[in-house]
C-alpha cells in the first residue's frame, strides 16, 4: 500500500485539492475504515489520497437541527450519530442503523459520507437514510452546488451520480412528529455484532394523531445492487389506519417490498434465504 | 482426600497476568533480533496442478532480497514431514492443495519479501482436483499423494489412515434391540483462529551448527525431534524457546512447513529470519478440525438400555497426513464407552483429497463423535416415548465400570453431572413447555467422556520437573510442561505454595527453553495440570526428604512430620526458616544444593493392537443442558443459558477452571452455530474474521458451572484434566435444543439460520400436505 | 514523507513518516511499543485498539498522519510510577480476564476509553452495555465472561 496524501483542513483547501487532481487518480479519505482494506488489496500505482479526516469546516462536520429537519455533515461519525439525542428520539431508524454498524472502534472513525460513497448494498446508515428520504447536498470544485435525493444519488452497484469534481458536503432529513412514528432498522447477520447485513430493512412510518399513515419510507439492504426505496410498499400504506392493518394487509405489504428484492447468492447467504428473510421481516414491523 | 488445603481450591489470579495485561509479555510477533530478516512464502495459485517451471530470478534481483529458496536449492537437503512422512516441505513437480509452499524469500523488510513473491514466476498445468473423499476412493481416481501407502496398507491408493475397533456381540445386541436409529451426520471444517497468528524466528549458527528457534509450538520436545528429522540434524543441536503463546487449542501440535522453511532461509542467508502469518494466511494455512461424514446406527431395548453402536466414518484427510488422522483414538472411546455400550463396531477411514489437511483441535474428534451419539440418543428416546433425561441416566457410566474397550473408571461423576444439569436447568419442565410464537424456546442435553489423566499415544506421556530452592528461600520450578494461556503455570505455583509454604512472590516457573527444561510430551489431551502437577508433587516429595533430614540435624529432633507454612518448617515447638535449612545444606554439611529432579510417568497403558486398554490416568465426564431461542423470522439461534457440570476430580483453581469452561463453550457454540470454513474446489472463500464468525462478547450467553468433585487418586489432589471437555458436548446439546424448539432434527453443523429457515419451510409444506 | 507532531503516552514527539504508514506500524515498528497487538490488520478483531483523543480506535485502520496534533495512548501509557497498573488492568487480572493475553491490550484500551467516557457522563453502564462496548474485540480463549466481569467491576466504588 503506497500513496501520496494531500491534507486539507478547510473546505477551500479541499475544493482546491479536488480541482488540482482532476487529471490524476485520487480517492478521498475520511475515516479510512473501508478505504484502507480496499487499498491494501488493489495495489494501485500513482494514487493520491485527499485526506479530509482533519477538515474543520462545520458544514461538513456538524449535526444541526434546522426548522424543517436535520442536517448532518458528511464527516459526522457513526458514533456522533449514535450519541445524538435528537436523532435517537426523532429518527430511531438512523440511530439503530448507526449503532448496529461494526463496533465502537470503527464507529468512532467511520463517517456518514464514507458509508454513502462506499455504495455498498449493505451500508447500514445509507439504508436508514434512504428510508428517511434524505437529500444529499453536493458541492463541486468550482463552487457549484446541487441537491439530490439519496435514493436517486445511488444508481447502481458501486455507482453514484457523484462526478469526479464533486463531494458530498452534508445530508438533510425532513422533519417529522416523533410521537407518531414506527421507525426502526432490522439487520440480519449470523451473530449480534461485527456484521455486514445479510439482509436489512429500514422503515420510518409517520402517522397522524388518529393513527392514519401519512408518510412512509421503507428501504431494503443487501438484496439488490442498490438499496431500493420500496415505493409501492410505502404507497400501499398511505391513508391506512395503523391499528386496522390485517394479517392480509401485512402480507400484501411484504409482497410489495419483495418487488424490490433481486438478491444474489454469495458466501454469506443464498438468494433464497435473503428473500425469505426479507419477506418474513417485512411482516413483523407493525407488531 | 480429606486434607485441609490452604491454597488449592481457592481462586488464584494468573501468575504472569500483570505482564500480559500491561503489554509487557513478549509474543513471537514482538521479537526483533539484530540483523533479522523477514520471510515470506509463495503458495500455489491452484490447489491441484503440475508445476512446469519456477523462475525466481526477478525476485532475487529485487533490492533488499537476501535469498530465495525452492525445492531445487542446494540448501534444500531435507526429509518429508508430517505424521505419515508424506509431506514435502517445499513442493516441486506437483501441488496437491491450496496451502502448498513452492518458494520462500528472506528480505530486509516484510514489504520487500512480499513484493519479491509477486516477482516469482510459476508456470502451472492446472488439473481438476478431487475434493470429495468418496470420489477419491473410486478406482478411476488418480493417486493424490505420491508418498501415500494406502494401496499396500489399506487396499486403496487414496486411503491415508484406517482404524477398526470392536467389542461385544453386535448381532446378538441388534436382535435384542426394540429401537434402532440409523442416521448420517456431516461435520464441517472449522479452525482454531488463535488471536496471535502463527510465527517463528530462526537463528542458525554457522560455527557449531546449532539452531535456535523462537517458536509457539505446544509440544517443544516432539517438535525438536520433528525439526531435526526434517532438516537432517541432531535434535540436541536444536534449542526451542517458546515466547508467550497467543493461543494454541491444538493448532501447534504438528510442525508445519513454514517452520523448517524459516530455518532454511536462516541457513542460506546466514542471518536470523522471522516469519509471521497474516490473518489470511492463518486461515488458509493453519490446521482445521476434521471434516467428516459419520454413519451411526444405535439401538436400545424396550427399557431404553443401550444395546449397540455401529459406526462408519469417512474423514477428509486433505492432501497430507497430520496428527489429525489419529483422532479416531479419541472418537472410538466415545463410541465404545460414552454411556454403557454392550457392543460396538467402529470403522474410520481418512481419505486423501486435494483439500487442505486437518490437524488436532481441542476435543480431538470428540465433538464430532459426541454430536452424532447424543443426537441419536434423543431420537431413540423419542421413538421409545422415554424422557431424554431418563434414557441418559439409566445408561450413564458409573464408578468401577470397565468398559468394553478396557477403560477403567475408578471414579466417575457421569451421573451426578447429568443430574445436576437436569435439576439446575429444570430440564423436564423446560423440555415440555410450549415453545412460543416468533421466538421458539428449546432445551437440549449432551454428555461427554474424555481422557482426564493424559493419554498414552506416544512412548512416554510423562513430564520432568527440576526444583531449586536457593539460599534466600526462593523456589524455581523448572517444568517440562508448557503454558499456552490455559493457566497450568499458575496451578504449579499453587501446588508449590500449598506443599512448601513458600509465598507466591518467591516462586518462579521456568518452562520455555528446551536447553534448560526436562522432557515433557507437550500440551494436549487436557494433561498439563495432571501430569505436570503430579511431576511437581513427586519433586516436592524428594525436596522435602532433603529438607526434613537437614532440619532434623539442625534442630536435633527426630521426626518426619514437618509442617511447611509461611516460609518455615515447624514440628511442635521446633521451628526453622526454610531458607536457613537450604543455606545450612549448602554452606554446611553435606555441602549440597537444595535441588532435586523428578520424572513422572502416568500409570496409563499403551493400548493393544485392538485398541483396548486403560489409556488414561483417569477420565473426565461432563453434561451440559443448553437453552436456546430460535427466531423463526430470521432462523437465527440464540443460546440463552448454558448449564455445565463436569467431573473435574477436584477443583484446583476455581477462577482458572471457570475460564476454561467459558472459553471452551464459546468455541463449542461457534462450532454449533456460526463457524465454518467455506471451501469450494479446494479454495477457501472466507479467510478473514469477517467471513469466519467467531462469537463476539454480545453473543456469549451466561454460563452456569457446577463442578463435580470425585477425588480420583491418580490426579494431583484428586483432580482430572479439564481443558478440552467444555466444548465437546456443546454442539450436541445445542442441536438437541433446537430440535426441541422446532420439532426438526439437524444432522449437520453449523446449524445456520439458512438451514433453520429451510427446515421450517419444509415443515410448513408437510403440515399443509397433511391438512390437505 | 510528512512531518507529524503528536503526544504519545504523555510525551510530545515529532516524526517523519510515509503518508501511507498505518498507526499500528508507527507504534510497533517505529516507536517499538510492542504491547499493541496485530491480530488481523483489517479492523475485525480489536487487538490493536489504542486511544486517540479519548476515543478507542483500531490502529490498523488509521493513518499515522492523522494523529498529527492529537493525543495517543497505548497500553504502555496506562498506570504510573506509583500504580503500575491502571484500575482496568487490575480488574482484568483479578477477574481472570486474561488467558493467552493476545487480545488483552485491546480489551483494556477499549474498556479504558469506554469507562472514562461513562465516568465523565456520570453513568454506570448495564452489563448489556458493557458487552456492547466490547463487541469489536475478539477473544478465542475466555468466552468473554471474565472480561465482561472485569469491565463491569471497573465501575464499582
Amino acid at each position: 500500500m503506497d500513496f501520496e496524501v494531500i491534507n486539507t483542513t478547510t473546505s477551500d483547501e479541499l475544493l482546491k485539492a479536488i480541482a488540482a487532481n482532476q487529471n490524476s487518480n485520487f480517492r478521498i479519505g475520511a475515516g479510512f475504515t473501508d478505504l484502507i482494506n480496499q487499498l491494501k488489496k488493489q495495489n494501485t500505482e500513482e494514487l493520491t489520497i485527499i485526506n479530509i479526516a482533519q477538515l474543520k469546516d462545520e458544514a461538513y462536520t456538524q449535526i444541526v437541527e434546522e426548522a424543517d429537519g436535520l442536517r448532518i455533515g458528511t464527516l459526522a461519525t457513526a458514533s456522533d450519530i449514535v450519541d445524538n439525542n435528537f436523532i435517537r428520539e426523532n429518527y430511531p431508524v438512523l440511530h439503530q442503523a448507526a449503532s448496529k454498524l461494526a463496533c465502537t472502534q470503527i464507529r468512532n472513525v467511520a463517517t456518514l459520507g464514507g458509508n454513502i460513497c462506499n455504495v455498498s448494498p449493505s451500508g447500514d446508515m445509507t439504508a436508514s437514510l434512504i428510508a428517511l428520504k434524505a437529500t444529499c447536498h453536493i458541492v463541486d470544485c468550482n463552487g457549484g452546488e446541487r441537491a439530490e435525493l439519496l435514493s436517486d444519488f445511488i444508481i447502481g452497484l458501486k455507482k453514484t451520480t457523484l462526478k469526479k469534481n464533486e463531494i458530498i458536503k452534508n445530508i438533510t432529513i425532513p422533519m417529522n412528529d416523533h410521537h407518531n412514528i414506527i421507525s426502526g432498522y432490522e439487520k440480519v447477520g449470523s451473530r449480534k455484532s461485527m456484521e455486514i447485513a445479510i439482509v436489512s430493512l429500514g422503515y420510518h412510518i409517520q402517522m397522524n394523531n388518529d393513527g392514519t399513515i401519512t408518510d412512509a419510507g421503507v428501504s431494503c439492504g443487501a438484496v439488490a445492487p442498490t438499496i431500493p426505496f420500496a415505493t409501492s410498499a410505502c404507497d400501499f400504506l398511505l391513508g391506512k389506519d395503523i391499528q386496522d392493518l390485517t394479517e392480509a394487509d401485512k402480507e400484501e405489504f411484504a409482497n410489495k417490498v419483495m418487488e424490490y428484492a433481486s438478491p444474489i447468492s454469495d458466501v454469506r447467504a443464498s438468494e433464497w434465504y435473503r428473500k425469505e428473510v426479507l419477506f418474513n421481516l417485512s411482516q413483523t414491523i407493525f407488531s | 482426600m480429606e486434607k485441609e488445603l490452604k491454597v488449592i481450591g481457592k481462586s488464584h489470579r494468573k501468575l504472569d497476568g500483570k505482564e500480559r495485561v500491561s503489554g509487557k509479555a513478549v509474543y513471537g510477533h514482538d521479537i526483533e533480533l539484530p540483523n533479522m530478516l523477514h520471510g515470506s512464502i509463495l503458495r500455489t495459485a491452484h490447489p491441484c496442478a503440475e508445476i512446469i517451471s519456477i523462475d525466481t530470478s526477478k525476485a532475487e534481483a529485487l533490492e533488499g532480497v537476501e535469498c530465495v529458496i525452492t525445492a531445487d536449492d542446494d540448501v534444500y537437503d531435507v526429509n518429508n514431514i508430517s505424521y505419515k512422512r508424506d509431506h514435502p516441505i517445499l513442493k516441486k513437480g506437483t501441488v496437491n492443495c491450496n496451502r502448498d509452499e513452492i518458494a520462500a524469500v528472506a528480505a530486509r523488510t516484510k514489504e520487500i519479501a512480499d513484493k519479491a513473491l509477486q516477482l516469482i514466476e510459476v508456470e502451472y498445468n492446472v488439473k481438476k482436483g478431487i475434493y470429495d473423499p468418496v470420489e477419491a476412493l473410486k478406482n478411476e481416481a488418480p493417486q493424490i499423494n505420491e508418498f501415500g501407502k494406502g494401496k499396500e496398507q489399506f487396499g486403496n491408493k487414496n486411503m491415508a489412515e484406517s482404524f477398526h475397533y470392536e467389542h461385544g456381540n453386535l448381532e446378538e445386541q441388534k436382535a435384542k434391540s426394540k429401537v434402532i436409529v440409523k442416521r448420517t451426520y456431516e461435520l464441517p471444517r472449522v479452525t482454531h483462529a488463535c488471536m496471535a497468528t502463527s510465527n517463528i524466528t530462526a537463528e542458525f549458527s554457522p560455527f557449531d551448527g546449532r539452531l535456535t528457534l523462537w517458536s509457539s509450538t505446544q509440544v517443544p520436545f516432539l517438535y525438536q525431534r520433528d525439526i531435526a528429522h526434517a532438516l537432517k540434524m541432531e535434535p540436541s543441536k536444536i534449542r526451542i524457546i517458546q515466547p508467550i503463546i497467543g493461543g494454541g487449542f491444538g493448532s501447534k501440535l504438528d510442525m508445519h512447513p513454514f517452520e523448517p522453511i524459516c530455518v532454511l532461509l536462516a541457513k542460506k542467508s546466514g542471518k536470523p529470519v522471522q516469519i509471521l502469518f497474516s490473518r489470511e494466511e492463518e486461515f488458509v494455512l493453519s490446521p482445521t478440525r476434521q471434516p467428516m461424514v459419520i454413519d451411526l446406527t444405535t439401538g436400545c431395548d424396550e427399557n431404553g438400555k443401550f444395546t449397540f453402536r455401529e459406526v462408519e466414518i469417512i474423514k477428509d484427510n486433505g492432501a497430507y497426513t497430520s496428527w489429525g488422522a489419529t483422532t479416531p483414538f479419541v472418537m472410538m472411546q466415545s463410541y465404545s464407552s460414552l454411556y454403557q455400550v454392550p457392543a460396538c463396531k467402529f470403522d474410520s477411514h481418512a481419505v486423501y483429497t486435494n483439500n487442505p489437511f486437518a490437524g488436532s483441535f481441542r476435543g480431538y474428534g470428540n465433538p464430532q463423535a459426541t454430536f452424532s451419539i447424543e443426537t441419536n440418543i434423543d431420537l431413540m428416546a423419542e421413538e421409545l416415548g422415554m424422557d431424554q433425561s431418563e434414557i441418559r441416566l439409566i445408561n450413564a457410566n458409573y464408578k468401577g465400570e470397565v468398559t468394553g474397550q478396557g477403560l477403567h473408571f475408578k471414579t466417575c461423576g457421569a451421573i451426578p453431572a447429568l443430574e445436576k444439569v437436569i435439576d439446575e436447568s429444570d430440564f423436564e419442565k423446560a423440555n415440555a413447555e410450549p415453545k412460543g410464537d416468533r421466538y421458539k424456546k428449546g432445551i437440549g442435553l449432551g454428555s461427554m467422556l474424555h481422557v482426564g489423566g493424559g493419554a498414552k499415544i506416544y512412548r512416554s506421556d510423562g513430564c520432568g520437573t527440576v526444583l531449586k530452592l536457593d539460599d534466600y528461600g526462593y523456589l524455581t520450578i523448572i517444568t517440562g510442561s508448557n503454558e499456552i494461556g490455559q493457566g497450568s503455570e499458575t496451578v504449579l505455583a499453587m501446588i508449590a505454595m500449598e506443599e512448601l509454604g513458600i509465598a507466591e512472590e518467591k516462586i518462579k516457573v521456568i518452562n520455555t527453553d528446551t536447553d534448560v527444561k526436562p522432557w515433557d510430551v507437550g500440551v494436549h489431551a487436557s494433561r498439563t495440570s495432571f501430569v505436570a502437577g503430579n511431576s511437581l508433587l513427586g519433586a516436592i516429595k524428594l525436596m522435602k526428604e532433603k529438607l526434613n533430614k537437614k532440619a532434623v540435624a539442625l534442630l536435633d529432633v527426630v521426626t518426619d512430620d514437618w509442617e511447611y507454612a509461611d516460609g518455615k518448617m515447624t514440628f511442635n515447638e521446633f521451628e526453622i526458616k526454610i531458607d536457613k535449612v537450604a543455606r545450612e545444606m549448602h554452606f554446611g554439611t553435606p555441602h549440597e544444593l537444595c535441588t532435586v529432579n523428578y520424572f513422572y510417568e502416568p500409570p496409563s497403558k499403551f493400548q493393544d493392537k485392538d485398541f483396548k486398554g486403560d489409556v488414561s490416568g483417569n477420565y473426565a465426564f461432563a453434561s451440559q443442558a443448553i437453552e436456546v431461542e430460535v427466531d423463526t423470522v430470521t432462523g437465527n439461534v440464540e443460546v440463552l443459558n448454558v448449564h455445565v457440570s463436569q467431573d473435574v476430580g477436584r477443583v484446583l483453581n476455581p477462577i482458572g477452571l471457570q475460564g476454561q469452561m467459558e472459553g471452551g463453550l464459546a468455541t463449542g457454540i461457534g462450532y454449533a452455530l456460526t463457524e465454518e470454513m467455506i471451501y469450494e474446489n479446494g479454495e477457501l472463500k472466507n479467510p478473514s474474521f469477517h467471513g469466519y464468525k467467531l462469537l463476539t462478547a454480545t453473543d456469549m450467553p451466561p454460563v452456569h458451572f457446577y463442578p463435580i468433585e470425585t477425588y480420583d487418586e491418580a490426579g494431583p489432589y484428586g483432580s482430572k484434566g479439564a481443558g478440552e471437555a467444555p466444548l465437546i458436548p456443546t454442539a450436541a446439546a445445542i442441536a438437541n435444543a433446537v430440535s426441541n424448539a422446532l420439532g426438526v432434527t439437524f444432522y449437520s453443523l453449523p446449524i445456520t439460520a439458512e438451514k433453520v429457515l429451510r427446515a421450517l419451510k419444509e415443515q410448513k409444506e408437510k403440515n399443509k400436505e397433511v391438512l390437505v | 514523507m510528512m512531518q507529524i507532531t503528536f503526544k504519545i503516552n504523555g510525551e510530545s514527539i515529532t516524526q517523519e513518516v510515509k503518508p501511507a504508514l498505518l498507526l499500528i506500524d508507527l507504534i510497533r515498528d517505529h516507536l517499538k511499543l510492542k504491547g499493541t497487538k496485530p491480530g488481523c490488520l483489517e479492523g475485525e478483531c480489536g487487538a490493536c485498539s489504542v486511544i486517540v483523543d479519548g476515543e478507542a480506535i483500531n490502529s490498523c485502520m488509521y493513518l499515522a498522519i492523522n494523529v498529527n496534533g492529537k493525543e495517543v495512548i497505548t497500553i504502555e501509557g496506562l498506570g504510573d510510577h506509583e500504580n503500575p497498573l491502571d484500575n482496568v488492568q487490575e480488574k482484568m487480572v483479578e477477574h481472570g480476564g486474561v488467558q493467552c493475553g493476545f487480545c488483552t491490550p485491546g480489551m483494556v484500551m477499549t474498556t479504558k476509553a469506554y469507562s472514562d467516557k461513562c465516568k465523565k457522563k456520570g453513568i454506570t453502564p448495564t452489563r448489556e452495555e458493557v458487552k456492547k462496548s466490547l463487541e469489536g474485540n475478539l477473544c478465542r480463549c475466555t468466552g468473554y465472561a471474565k472480561i465482561i466481569d472485569a469491565a463491569e467491576a471497573v465501575y464499582e466504588n
